[in-house]
């Protein structure tokens, strides 16, 4: 019983380990299926942080959101 | 006037029906009279058709110029086949497969019963027959199959038989945590078919005394066991399908897992398949395994939860192996009554 423990703890921790490096290559949909050009950021490209059509007017926050790479 | 608004009508009349037409068909509509040449010549009539390009190059593809490079496939008949097999095919596969070997497990219990202990097999004196960290092996993999095969199946069934059951937001919150346990407890698995395969790999290799072995039927047919190493041919039968399946399921798997970054639309296609494939096998085998190792023969569980075996249901099942171990230690059993095998 104790083996049968140790190794569903040993299968949840390499599973953990895993999840870990596979979250370290995941990418998000827009960069990974689409350049710059078609990605709808409102930081970089078309309404702006604040929706004004202007992207170099920073946020509320002060800060310009760097286009995501 | 009147011929003007004839013509304008008749115009409006075409423009509404060959989008309807197109609908039903899933083909082009024939260009109208009315839009050849005045020569009478169709200046289209030599052009390329859709069949023509299907018949030369099996699929429809261009140029793009974003990076998602599977985007410049427009059409790819094959995608029809396997989305036929995915929908059509695999349910029933793994429904028969693993229903069928359900009921198969329940015929054979009810009309053979389980296999008792016989009287003879029964000394007291006990064997080791895994060491623990070969039940460590097999107790990962096992815990990981279990998990890979429930979300495995959700995938191909649930949509038919658990979402009309529980709804589909409890369905769609259900396969999320199911994808990322199969996702992630394939590693493991991974890793115990690897460990499986190196400490058990030399016991499994096929032999003479495997033929013989099945010639007997296991002992079922005619009088006496038959001889048998470690592991007896059935137990080989079921370790090369573990071993193999594994690493196919993982070899597969890992291409589902990196889309399109070794293979193209097809080649995601035909993983998919087999992968699917395989597993709704192995899990039908699986079955039998569990079974024979749980309620089908008695003393069988034994060996795998506390590692030790009696000597004598060894010296029945399992003679040369027996001998084997004896001459190694040359005092005897292993353990003796009541002695517990080091963890």
């Amino acid at each position: 019983m104790r083996v049968m423990l140790i190794s569903a703890v040993a299968a949840i921790l390499v599973a953990t380990g895993a999840a870990f490096f596979l979250g370290q290559e995941q990418r998000f949909a827009y960069q990974a299926f689409a350049t710059t050009g078609a990605r709808v950021t409102p930081s970089s490209n078309l309404v702006g942080p604040r929706w004004t059509g202007d992207p170099d007017v920073p946020s509320k926050s002060g800060q310009i959101t760097p286009p995501p790479g | 006037m009147t011929r003007l608004l004839r013509i304008a009508l008749a115009g409006l009349a075409l423009a509404l029906a060959a989008p309807a037409a197109h609908a039903q068909t899933g083909r082009d509509v024939p260009p109208p009279a009315q839009t050849q040449n005045p020569n009478g010549a169709n200046p289209t009539a030599g052009a390329v058709t859709e069949d023509q390009l299907f018949r030369e190059l099996n699929k429809l593809q261009g140029r793009i110029s974003i990076p998602d490079g599977k985007a410049a496939v427009l059409e790819q008949p094959q995608g029809r086949e396997w989305r036929a097999f995915r929908e059509s095919w695999l349910p029933w596969i793994a429904g028969v497969a693993i229903l069928g070997m359900a009921a198969l497990l329940a015929i054979f219990y009810f009309t053979r019963g389980r296999i008792r202990l016989e009287h003879g097999e029964q000394s007291g004196e006990k064997i080791l027959r895994f060491n623990s960290f070969e039940r460590f092996t097999h107790w990962m993999v096992a815990f990981c199959f279990i998990v890979l095969a429930i979300s495995g199946l959700n995938y191909i069934l649930g949509k038919r038989l658990l979402m009309p059951l529980i709804g589909p937001d409890a369905f769609a919150a259900w396969s999320q945590w199911a994808k990322y346990a199969h996702n992630f407890l394939a590693w493991p698995f991974t890793l115990g078919i690897l460990f499986m395969a190196l400490v058990w790999l030399r016991d499994n290799i096929p032999n003479r005394i495997d033929v013989q072995w099945i010639r007997q039927g296991g002992g079922f047919l005619g009088d006496g066991h038959p001889h048998a190493e470690r592991f007896n041919a059935g137990q080989k039968i079921v370790f090369w399908t573990v071993i193999l399946g594994g690493f196919a399921m993982f070899g597969t798997g890992l291409l589902l897992l990196f889309p399109f970054s070794a293979a193209d639309i097809n080649g995601m296609q035909l993983s998919q398949v087999t992968h699917a494939t395989i597993g709704v096998l192995l899990t039908a085998a699986i079955l039998a395994h569990i079974y024979i190792g749980t309620l089908g023969m008695e003393g069988a569980y034994d060996a795998m939860g506390s590692g030790q075996v009696d000597l004598a249901w060894a010296r029945t099942h399992h003679d040369l192996w027996v001998e084997k171990e004896q001459a190694k230690t040359a005092s005897g059993p292993q353990l003796r009554p009541r002695a517990t095998p080091a963890e």
